[in-house]
């Protein structure tokens, strides 16, 4: 029998799932975070957490589950600011510390870091202007 | 930051990538595929799927000029998102130096249609 508090140390789609609907009650709980996800998904959450285990499971198990275009996804949200991303990273390494092992915990922070950098990129980077910028900008 | 194919993948185009990718970003010559680097978003799933080992991030020295091929015909290429078979001689060309000069720069000869219902 494996207790309800150890830490999973196995990355697989029930995993993730469990990964993911942790770390989405904490989003809409946070006050940064929750009214930029609540204007973007008005209703039903339940596609758009069908669509991060597939997301995640395309990631970390290279399943090929997802596809789908990210970067556009994210420019249409009005009010992303910087800063959201670190308050993303944040919530979601805590998620994966209070269910995975350490070592399950860095994998997914090193795929989420470097995800995160990219879409920053993506979004706020001009040619014209120094990176990385300042938070808050 | 993304990833960039290499030289290693002309005449190999083994193609496995295009599986893997979550966000559809690889684009098809006729003998290589490149990384659109502003669909990319850096996943890395790719580099380990590749049998030619032909991507890297960009952040490894010395790729400047592969990532300005990826970008120029990322634009210019149709789009790839389902595998195919790799050409029957990949295997023969695996590792051989001085691919570069046998880049084909047009579009796969099968797929001209889709090229130009794009552009």
């Amino acid at each position: 029998m494996t207790s309800s508090t150890e830490k999973l140390n196995h990355i697989s789609e029930d995993s993730i799932r469990r990964l993911v609907d942790a770390f989405y009650v904490k989003v809409r709980l946070d006050p940064e975070l929750a009214p930029i996800f609540a204007r973007a998904i008005p209703g039903d959450w339940q596609p758009h957490l069908t669509k991060m285990y597939a997301f995640w499971s395309s990631v970390m198990l290279t399943t090929g589950r997802y596809k789908g275009n990210p970067v556009v996804k994210h420019l249409v949200i009005p009010d992303i600011r910087l800063h959201l991303f670190e308050r993303w990273l944040t919530l979601f390494d805590e998620t994966c510390g209070e269910l995975f092992d350490e070592t399950m915990r860095e994998q997914f922070r090193t795929k989420a870091v470097r995800i995160a950098e990219s879409l920053k990129l993506a979004l706020f980077y001009r040619p014209d202007r120094r990176w990385p910028l300042e938070p808050g900008e | 930051m993304t990833f960039v194919v290499t030289e290693n993948c002309i005449k190999c185009k083994y193609m496995d990538c295009v599986e893997v990718c979550p966000v559809d970003c690889f684009y098809e010559g006729d003998n290589m595929l490149v990384i659109n680097p502003d669909e990319c978003i850096d996943c890395g799933v790719c580099e380990p799927e590749c049998p030619a080992e032909a991507i890297f991030p960009d952040t490894q020295p010395g790729l400047e000029s592969w990532l300005t091929l990826n970008a120029e015909y990322a634009s210019v290429w149709p789009n790839i998102a389902i595998k195919r078979p790799e050409p029957a001689d990949a295997k023969a060309f695996d590792g051989v130096a001085g691919k570069l000069r046998q880049l084909k720069l047009l579009p796969p000869a099968t797929r001209l249609d889709v090229a130009s219902d794009r552009h």
